[in-house]
């Protein structure tokens, strides 16, 4: 109730104010984004009341206060807060990055692989069978030879094999789950971006043999620039990465600030080189936080939370109001079947890979929940298609962001269920965190989160 | 490469260089940090090297602006009311006859100053004589409190140089938030125009119902992610609806932060959770108002620089000696003290920002630079100011209470 007053205050708040002001100097721009953060943590909170990830309801504030619903969230305000988007997704990358240690990927690395590989390939072949066998009712298929409905087919397939790891990021930090699922549905995120760029070079590779786009060299361009961001951006990731672990041995001052340069200048050094900005800024925090002495590393992860959390709520309720529901409602019946079957692609190929690797009963039975959600580099990859063949390329990215805007609000509901039914859901992990900064901050409890890595108390490690 | 990677390396290299040499000299030599990244923010700005361009600078302003809010919630936060009721009444009276006389002395001269020299009307020389003259009342509290902390003070000396900075503080920013609302353009959104008084009123709601917000949005949340979420987004909200409406944030955010304060159980996690990025976003607003520096085009600019930190001078040596005087404790806290609030603080680079960004108000680049280098001339020398006053523990612990403070 108390939201929902908030909720009518704000939107009150927001109709006089908006009349009586002018554009200049980024007023507009701060009033939407603190309205976006309070009304969508308002929408988070309520969904969080009916046990329902506060993701979804940053969504679904997104969806309400946006183009499609209310408008008080326009379509100019959303791309001048594209920024912010930006420095979330390096966020993200880089603390999902920090999240990984060396042992733990050398014992769960192989287990990851195949569950990878099974759930992959079955997801890709699952997508591209089904746009094939229906391509009479999929617009960008229309009036096209069999090959060329294939090659079509196949590129679209290996961008809706992706993942999503901003949603998995953002569900592990706020429900603190560290378990055998919560670990394995990360690692087989994380990985997927890797393979992803690789899989869907050689769809377009192909796809350029066999249908090719008005402008050849356009597409010789891409391809070769997609090798390059792949491992270009594990070596810049890498140096990056180097340079914070000697920041955090040798300076250790300011995380708060360091943490969001960091964001910010790998996000502007990975669209300054080319380098795909998620891969490398995933490096650059997995090579820092293993170069680093555990307690250092653990203190940048908790200043970079701490900066990145309302820049999430931001970042999701953006994504939510960027959801075109006209499209979604116009391709529903190609959309819920598209839908389906990479549900049931992922849940057996999941459950297979598992088998394979060895896993937990557990891990066999819910981490194909965590790989629902999708966005992060697969929006890149839709737009690329689109610009290479303008006509269907358009049709195609059309149904994939409409698929995404389903699987992205689904997502984070099933993945919550999964975590739950493993028993990993950590209910009192707001509190634990707030025990471990308190118990860094002292007694007072004024010293700033910024200095937790000037003190010289000792770090509790991270939970395994 | 890119502008904002150039920034971002050259931001960092010098913010270390700058804070080893800064630290290490507050150590030894008693000199308070900040004013170096007022000038790097010159070096880098269009007026020096130009790395950082116009452009760029429009895309920083919400930063900024979000920087003068909080810096205002900072403000704010201080004023705990039970705190502040524990502080005899003399020292308030003492602390406000500080604030208005340096206020009137170097407003009135330069209104004189600035209508004879540039041709204004009455009308166009009462905003920057009024801006000029709230910044002069201005007052560091970092080198009273450096001073303080070395020499362990915390007599009647101290407890009113501290209250004073508080008293200056609320002065400046009360007088500029008014400014404002009566040099505020029309609105044409209803069918009469909103009178200055309506839109004083409306900063202070801003900031009063941001208060109320934040705790209807919070209620008896304990997550401190939360506190922070919940902070920031109001007070985003509040120097966001303020700059909008081209008030003053620094106004509202300090009636947010005083809301916040006196209404909450929590009162050390709010000044943690803002403490916590204080330091950022000034760094942030130091650097963005040294690139917006441009030197005035006007000839004669040294004329008012030079009146204002001569009149400041005076208003706060002569001015607090006269209100120590008319107030019987002069003996207490000897001749001199108004030395120790000479120091200006960071607050004036934010009202100085904040009077950039009024483009209908008069010579805003001469207000402007007075501001900046008044803090230049005082920053570096204000914790030496105030411990030159504060004098060392033993005799300060000895002085007595006069009879009109109890």
């Amino acid at each position: 109730m108390r939201r929902l007053i908030i909720l009518v205050l704000m939107l009150g708040g927001m109709q006089l104010i908006l009349p009586l002001g002018a554009r200049g100097y980024g007023g507009q721009w701060l009033l939407i984004f603190g309205f976006l953060i309070v009304a969508a943590e308002a929408v988070g909170g309520l969904s969080a009341s009916i046990r329902l990830p506060k993701i979804v309801g940053y969504l679904l504030a997104g969806l309400l206060f946006g183009p499609s619903f209310l408008n008080t969230v326009d379509a100019e305000s959303i791309t001048q807060l594209a920024p912010v988007s930006s420095l979330a997704i390096a966020l993200i990358a880089f603390l999902a990055g920090a999240e990984l240690r060396w042992s733990e990927l050398k014992e769960r690395g192989v287990l990851i692989l195949k569950i990878l590989t099974v759930e992959m390939t079955l997801t890709f072949v699952a997508v591209a069978g089904f746009l094939v066998a229906v391509r009479e009712y999929v617009p960008f298929l229309q009036d096209t030879t069999f090959p060329v409905a294939l090659v079509l087919s196949m590129m679209f397939a290996s961008v809706a094999v992706v993942h999503s790891p901003a949603v998995t990021m953002a569900l592990l930090t706020e429900t603190k789950a560290r378990g055998p699922v919560a670990r394995s549905t990360l690692g087989v995120v994380l990985v997927s971006d890797v393979a992803v760029i690789l899989l869907f070079s050689g769809a377009l590779a192909l796809a350029r043999s066999v249908a090719p786009p008005a402008s050849a060299s356009a597409g010789g361009t891409s391809l070769g620039l997609l090798v390059w961001e792949i491992f270009g951006a594990l070596v810049v990731g890498a140096a990056l990465g180097g340079v914070v672990a000697v920041y955090l041995r040798w300076v250790r001052r300011e995380l708060f600030l360091f943490a969001v340069l960091i964001a910010f200048f790998g996000a502007e050094l990975a669209r300054v080189v080319h380098v795909e900005t998620l891969l490398m800024l995933l490096t650059a925090g997995f090579v820092s936080e293993n170069l680093s002495e555990e307690e250092r590393g653990h203190a940048l992860r908790i200043a970079m939370e701490r900066s990145a959390a309302p820049v999430f709520v931001v970042f999701f309720a953006l994504a939510g109001a960027s959801m075109e529901v006209t499209q979604i409602l116009v391709l529903w019946p190609l959309l819920i079947p598209l839908i389906l079957i990479r549900l049931l692609a992922l849940w057996l190929g999941t459950n297979l890979g598992a088998r394979w690797g060895g896993a937990s009963p557990e891990e066999r039975r819910y981490v194909w929940l965590g790989l629902v959600s999708q966005a992060g580099v697969a929006i890149g990859l839709a737009t690329i298609v689109a610009d290479l063949y303008p006509e269907r390329g358009a049709d195609i990215r059309t149904l994939f962001l409409a698929t995404l805007a389903v699987n992205q609000t689904v997502g984070p509901i099933m993945f919550r269920y999964a975590l739950s039914r493993s028993g990993e859901l950590n209910e009192d992990a707001n509190a634990e965190s707030d025990e471990i900064l308190s118990g860094l901050a002292g007694d007072t409890g004024e010293m700033p989160v910024a200095t937790v890595a000037e003190s010289s108390t000792p770090l509790p490690p991270q939970p395994a | 490469m890119t502008q904002g990677l150039i920034l971002v390396l050259i931001v960092v290299g010098a913010y270390l260089a700058a804070h080893g040499v800064f630290d290490w000299l507050a150590r030894k030599l008693v000199i308070v940090s900040g004013a170096e990244y007022l000038i790097l923010g010159v070096l880098l700005g269009p007026s020096a090297t130009g790395l950082i361009d116009a452009t760029f600078l429009q895309d920083i302003a919400p930063a900024s602006a979000l920087a003068l809010g909080w810096m205002g919630a900072i403000n704010g936060s201080r004023l705990v009311l039970l705190r502040l009721v524990r502080i005899p009444a003399l020292v308030y009276r003492v602390a406000f006859a500080e604030s208005l006389i340096t206020l009137f002395i170097v407003g009135g001269l330069q209104y004189f100053l600035l209508s004879w020299l540039f041709g204004l009307s009455p009308d166009r020389a009462f905003a920057p004589a009024v801006a000029l003259g709230a910044f002069a009342t201005l007052s560091g509290h970092a080198g009273i409190e450096l001073a303080a902390r070395r020499s362990r003070g915390q007599g009647l000396l101290v407890t009113t140089l501290r209250a004073t900075t508080g008293a200056n503080a609320a002065v400046a920013i009360c007088t500029f938030g008014i400014l404002l609302a009566f040099g505020h353009p029309p609105s044409t959104a209803l069918s009469r125009p909103i009178t200055p008084t309506e839109w004083t009123v409306i900063t202070i709601v801003i900031g009063v119902a941001g208060g109320a917000l934040y705790h209807l949005f919070l209620g008896e949340e304990n997550s401190v992610d939360r506190m922070f979420i919940s902070l920031g987004g109001v007070l985003i909200l509040v120097s966001g609806a303020a700059t909008y409406l081209r008030l003053s944030p620094v106004m509202a955010g300090m009636f947010f932060g005083m809301t916040l304060i006196n209404t909450s159980r929590k009162r050390n996690e709010i000044t943690a959770a803002l403490s916590r990025v204080e330091r950022p976003l000034y760094f942030v607003l130091l650097i963005f108002a040294g690139a917006s520096w441009r030197l005035s085009a006007q000839s004669v600019w040294l004329l008012p620089v030079l009146l204002f930190v001569v009149a400041r001078a005076v208003g706060k040596f002569g001015g607090a000696r006269l209100a120590a005087r008319l107030n019987d404790v002069l003996p207490t806290l000897g001749p001199d003290w108004g030395v120790a609030l000479l120091g200006q603080g960071g607050l004036i680079i934010a009202l100085s920002v904040n009077y950039l960004y009024q483009d209908t108000l008069a010579l805003p680049n001469l207000v402007f630079t007075t501001a900046i280098i008044s803090v230049l001339l005082t920053d570096l020398l204000s914790g030496r100011f105030a411990a030159s006053v504060i004098p060392p523990a033993t005799t300060t612990m000895t002085h007595p209470m006069p009879h009109r403070a109890l």
